[in-house]
């Protein structure tokens, strides 16, 4: 496959763009430089957009310390409700229970 | 206490992004280009690019992304800064006039993070759901765009992986999911992470590649229906998207590193690639049909099409045309064409945007000694390195041009009857006169009935009544336009000689020696209405009619020989009104009445260049006012021109200026031309509202800027230019440059042309000196260290000698290999007269972590010829030179050093001064050395001349790392800082204790936004010309990496705290794109600390009142209490006229 190739159908959005480009643009020596935009209306925001301030690690442990309490519920729940006794209980339980 | 206004002379124009898309309407195409803290917003159109709005931002663009919304018509760009500012603009259009809303903003920095090396990365899901940052280690930032909430979360993502080089979003995900590059022990892998919203972490990998290549660092993601990625190595590329696998390493892709890509059709199967050594190529995906209707990736293919600007950024636009946005070299526009031309390069520039970043150094020289300086930079980096000559003034757009030598004057004229425009150009020469007739664009020779063409044309012009008249030194002539014939002739008495002449449309003025006649101007008639003789010759005459529509004069202004005055004189009966002596014993040579702004003035020009001017005062004849300035060095010739319906005078000389009146004063600009003999108004049809010009050897007609500017001169030397020093007594500039060689089969050879290869002559310094001249040495290494590897590249350093006018380089000078040059003075030295060029190196070797040797070397340019005078070893990198009371100062190392010139030409050091991590600046004024080091800011020593030695007098104790220093006076320091801030310290001499006295104190802090690598004292304008209400005091000009100049002066309290009040005002009237606060975006920032600017004004934002509308004007005004608009206006356009 050839280079022409490649370069054929390049994408066109509107044809007519670039068509009266003209060279001598060129010899126009201070670059056209676009005017500058000076806002004075104060439009406000929509939306703001705001930063978790809490570290990952915090972030971290409170997801786990939250899953942790949720299963033991969970357990306890199940656990009040089945015959058997529990050998062994989570200590974090236990002081529950004991407060 | 020091206070400083600091303003932007040239905008920053190094590009760091550029996008495509529908911004300001659904239907308009746009590239929106950042450059450093500016968006320029441009429009795609038949003819090209256009401007449409340049919006400021408080901030530096980090990150700039389009993107469009699901179910919207047009794009948003989502923007971060480098103060982690991220904000979400739309634009709103209501016909011309456009907004920009700030939809979404905030701060998205976390209070601890390591910020990553690879920088801030930004991407936005295809879907457009989320966004996602990367800006510190370890972590990755989600905001999801929700719509209904009014608070858009940012939260961190823990990502295991550290070093991450590239992240995008892969396209058609059913969830957002990341793709990454990253890098381990191991390598480096490529890795997918899906992001779960509701649980905010990454759920799964979908897929992962490990051991990609080791340089792999760019991801491309290709679009749906293929999907998957595209991976750019240096030697490889690498398709996945997680079943199917394909890698190429196509030859062309080796010879340097990709660095950024354009994706070309939407579907995503072509791709532009940039790479370093600015070559373009496209990357083509070759599918195949699986069978199931979907398509797979079969193979890539890659092509290079040409050669580029060295790209930092490129788009498609349409129709095969491309921005190539660069940031160490001029951005492009560019179209590809299916066809190679003759250099098989499928790549024509179309356009060229002129960049000057970064700007390594700079010196300000007054080459044709205008009172005004230009400024020569070191732009640019390797194949885009380029010296660019600033120099501030009025513009002359050239339309066309006659080659015709020794004209003595030039008029143009109506001379079709009934018609409004000029249609002929009279020029006179010595012995003849000749008719240009002006067809549309064509210029041919005629001749007018009733003209003399054998005679030297004195005024010609077009009169009352349909006439035109010619004076001769035999006659005046009238002419009728409508016959073209001859209606009346006056000759002086006695066929006496005319020597000079003025006129307007209905009266003349005429002189014989000291004779002097004033005649009228009626239809086929001429009639002398009065005359007298005056004690000396006549020099110049004026009759221009002062005021708003008057088409006649009562006073005549007579310029005299021998007494050396200025005369007014009373018409008809030639009275004499006033006399004024100008002293000293230059003649004038041209006077005009013009009145500006309602104010009548009497400007009366000399032989030697200088100009007087008066108030003039037309009912009582009087001259009162006297003032002088200097416009050039030759006799001038004073001629009035309208433009924008007001009136301007040009002053034509050897140096060409533009006199004209702004809030009542005379304000003079130079033109951008080297000489101007006679100028004429021109207003032809193919060439309305333009001016002809003379110079000695031809006529240029061309229309004339409304405003004077900043223009750029290139002068390309294809390698890096590093540091610049200005000779007088040589008339050239020294310029280091680097190149890059690169060792092959027959040593090192140069990878291009550029400078250092293509100069007059080429010298090589010793060690190497026995080599082939013109190429590198391959054997002989400074050390006895190896020759470098087959296809290693080299940097060569080199002492360029380049002539001030033409630009030619007349000589490079080679250093040894592995000897950089660092440090660049131009001075004489002790009693010796010569003027030297001396260069400071390093022997870099990589595997020290300093340098441990260098050398400074004399060098003298004389009779086109490099001689090394002296060279002195030294321990260490050179990093600064300067002149000291005739002794050379060095720094070196960690240390500064001063070297006494012996007379037998050798350097001898004098005495040192050790107590810094790396000095790398020096600046001194008098007895004093201001250093800058690496990391410990400033120090101030003094020279005692009888001890011999140093002796440290004050440091600033903040740990700030330099990038550029100056001294502003006696007390008052300035220091640039690699935080993009500026400081002003101020030592204490009148402090009780020695400890008081010791210590700097910063007076000033000001963030600029930008890397300033240097300051020079200088200024871009005439200086002590015309009259300015604004007391500033000094000049610093700086240049940045972003390719800016700005400009540093000293300013009183009372205007200080005036301009604060103001600057206040404005921060509250202008409101600020992406909601940052001015307080906050000019604070002094660093790594460690932040703290409110203080001792600066920001200029940049006083001079946006001009800009504003006058209802917000009057806002601002009333907000400051006892102002007027116009006073601050007039008050803002003088501070607007230091730069």
């Amino acid at each position: 496959m050839s280079v022409a190739q490649f370069l054929e159908g390049l994408p066109s959005y509107n044809e007519n763009n670039f068509t009266k480009f003209h060279v001598d643009n060129n010899n126009r020596s201070p670059l056209k430089r676009p005017s500058v935009y000076v806002p004075t209306k104060d439009f406000p925001s929509e939306q703001i957009i705001v930063t978790e301030k809490t570290s990952i690690l915090l972030k971290y442990i409170q997801q786990h310390w939250d899953k942790k309490v949720n299963t033991c519920v969970k357990k306890r729940d199940s656990n009040t409700q089945s015959d058997e006794p529990v050998r062994k209980r989570a200590r974090t339980d236990y002081n529950r229970e004991g407060l | 206490m020091a206070y400083h206004y600091i303003v932007t002379a040239h905008k920053p124009t190094a590009v760091t992004s550029c996008v495509t898309g529908n911004f300001t309407s659904p239907s308009d195409l746009n590239l929106i280009v950042a450059k450093n803290t500016r968006l320029e917003i441009y429009l795609v159109t038949p003819e090209g690019l256009r401007p449409i709005k340049e919006v400021g931002l408080y901030g530096k663009v980090a990150v700039m992304k389009l993107f469009r919304p699901q179910q919207e018509k047009k794009d948003l760009l989502f923007l971060v800064t480098m103060r982690y500012n991220a904000m979400i603009l739309e634009c709103v259009s209501d016909g011309d006039n456009i907004d920009i809303i700030t939809k979404a903003h905030g701060n998205v920095a976390d209070r601890i993070g390591k910020p990553s090396e690879t920088g801030i990365l930004a991407v936005i899901d295809p879907k457009a759901r989320v966004i996602g940052l990367r800006l510190y280690d370890g972590l990755f930032k989600i905001i999801p765009l929700d719509k209904e909430n009014y608070e858009l979360k940012a939260t961190n993502f823990r990502m295991d992986e550290l070093q991450v080089h590239d992240v995008e979003f892969l396209h058609g995900c059913a969830n957002p999911t990341l793709i990454l590059i990253h890098q381990d022990v191991n390598g480096r892998h490529v890795k997918t992470h899906e992001i779960s919203l509701r649980e905010k972490e990454f759920v799964k990998i979908p897929w992962r590649q490990d051991n990609v290549e080791t340089e792999a660092s760019i991801i491309i993601p290709v679009p749906s229906p293929l999907g998957g990625a595209i991976i750019i190595g240096q030697e490889s590329i690498l398709y996945h998207d997680g079943i199917v696998s394909v890698v190429v390493a196509p030859p062309v892709i080796k010879q340097s590193t990709i660095i950024c890509y354009a994706k070309v059709d939407p579907g995503g199967l072509r791709y532009l690639l940039g790479d370093m050594a600015g070559h373009l190529f496209m990357l083509f995906i070759e599918t195949e049909a699986r069978g199931d209707g979907n398509d797979v990736v079969k193979d890539l293919k890659v092509e290079l099409l040409g050669e580029i600007a060295t790209p930092e950024c490129i788009t498609y636009l349409d129709n095969g045309v491309l921005f190539i946005g660069s940031r160490i070299g001029d951005s492009q526009l560019v179209k590809l064409n299916t066809k190679a031309d003759e250099s098989g390069s499928y790549v024509t520039v179309m356009e060229s945007f002129t960049n000057l970043a970064p700007i390594l150094d700079m010196c300000v020289v007054d080459l044709e000694r205008q009172g005004q300086g230009q400024l020569v930079t070191c732009s640019g980096a390797f194949k885009e390195g380029s010296l660019r000559i600033i120099r501030n003034g009025i513009g002359i757009q050239e339309h066309a041009s006659i080659d015709l030598p020794g004209i003595k004057g030039m008029w143009a004229l109506r001379a079709a009857f009934g018609n409004k425009l000029d249609n002929t150009l009279v020029l006179s020469f010595v012995g003849q006169t000749r008719v240009l007739s002006l067809n549309g664009e064509e210029v041919e020779e005629t001749d007018i009935g009733g003209f003399a063409s054998d005679q030297q044309t004195f005024y010609c012009g077009n009169v009352a009544h349909d006439q035109i008249i010619q004076v001769t030194s035999v006659s005046a002539r009238l002419v009728s336009i409508q016959t073209k014939t001859l209606v009346a002739e006056w000759k002086p008495p006695n066929d006496k000689s005319i020597s000079v002449v003025a006129c307007n449309t209905s009266q003349l003025v005429l002189s014989t020696g000291s004779a002097v006649y004033y005649l009228e101007i009626q239809p086929n008639e001429l009639i002398m209405k009065g005359n007298t003789t005056l004690d000396v010759e006549v020099a110049c005459l004026d009759i221009s009619p002062l005021g708003e529509g008057n088409t006649t004069s009562e006073l005549v202004a007579v310029g005299l020989w021998t007494e050396i005055s200025a005369r007014l004189l009373r018409l008809p009966d030639l009275t004499e009104a006033t006399k004024e002596l100008l002293g000293g014993e230059i003649i004038p040579r041209s006077v005009l009445m013009a009145s500006f702004e309602g104010h009548n003035y009497l400007l009366c020009a000399l032989g030697d260049g200088s100009m007087f001017y008066f108030t003039l005062n037309k009912e009582s004849g009087t001259l009162s006012d006297k003032k002088k300035v200097t416009l050039g060095t030759q006799p001038t010739v004073l001629k009035t021109f309208r433009s924008l319906s007001t009136t301007n005078v040009f002053a034509c000389s050897d140096r060409p200026t533009v006199i004209y009146s702004s809030n009542h004063k005379l304000v003079f600009s130079n033109v951008n031309m080297k000489e101007v003999n006679h100028m004429c108004s021109l207003n032809a049809e193919a060439y309305p509202d333009s001016l002809a010009l003379a110079t000695d050897t031809s006529v240029t007609i061309g229309t004339i800027d409304e405003i004077q500017k900043l223009h750029i001169r290139t002068v390309p030397l294809q390698e890096s230019a590093r540091r610049i020093a200005y000779q007088e007594q040589s008339q050239t500039f020294g310029v280091v440059t680097s190149r890059i060689d690169i060792q092959d089969s027959t040593g090192l050879n140069p990878a291009r042309q550029s400078a250092s290869t293509t100069a007059q002559s080429v010298t090589v310094s010793s060690s190497v000196g026995s080599l082939a001249v013109g190429k590198s040495g391959s054997g002989s290494v400074l050390g006895g260290s190896a020759a470098p590897d087959y296809g290693q590249e080299v940097e060569i350093h080199n002492l360029l000698i380049i002539d001030q006018n033409t630009f030619e380089v007349l000589h490079a000078h080679q250093l040894m290999q592995q000897e950089y040059a660092m440090s660049l003075v131009s001075c004489t030295l002790g009693n010796d007269p010569n003027a030297y060029f001396i260069v400071g190196t390093a022997n870099v070797n990589p595997e020290e972590s300093e340098p441990k040797q260098g050398r400074i070397l004399v060098f003298h340019w004389n009779d086109n010829k490099l001689t090394q005078v002296s060279e002195k070893e030294i321990k260490g990198a050179c990093y600064s030179l300067c002149e000291f009371n005739g002794k050379l100062l060095a720094s070196i190392n960690s240390t500064v050093r001063l070297f006494e010139w012996t007379n037998e030409k050798e350097l001898r050091l004098e005495c040192s001064h050790f107590n810094n991590i790396i000095s790398l600046f020096l600046k001194t004024k008098g007895d004093f050395i201001l250093i800058g080091d690496l990391m410990r800011s400033m120090t101030l020593l003094q020279y005692k001349t009888m001890e011999g030695s140093f002796e440290e007098i004050a440091r600033d104790y903040n740990p700030n790392w330099m990038t550029a220093i100056e001294i502003l006076d006696d007390d008052v320091f300035l220091g640039a800082e690699n935080s993009f801030n500026i400081f002003v310290c101020q030592k204490d001499s009148a402090a009780a204790t020695d400890e008081e006295r010791s210590q700097m104190h910063e007076v000033g802090q000001f963030h600029v936004g930008d890397m300033i690598n240097v300051f020079r004292h200088g200024s871009l304008v005439m200086q002590n010309v015309g009259e300015s209400s604004t007391p500033t005091r000094g000049c610093v000009l700086f240049g940045t990496v972003g390719g800016a100049i700005g400009l540093v002066t000293q300013i009183p309290q009372d205007f200080y705290e005036f301009l604060i009040d103001l600057q206040n005002k404005l921060a509250t009237v202008i409101k600020s794109v992406g909601k940052i606060e001015h307080s906050y975006w000019r604070a002094f920032h660093t790594d460690i600390k932040t703290e409110n600017c203080e001792g600066f004004v920001d200029g940049d934002l006083i001079e946006s009142f001009l800009d504003l509308s006058p209802d917000k004007m009057k806002e601002v005004a009333d907000g400051l209490g006892t102002v007027t608009v116009e006073y601050l206006v007039k008050m803002i356009e003088d501070l607007t006229r230091i730069h």
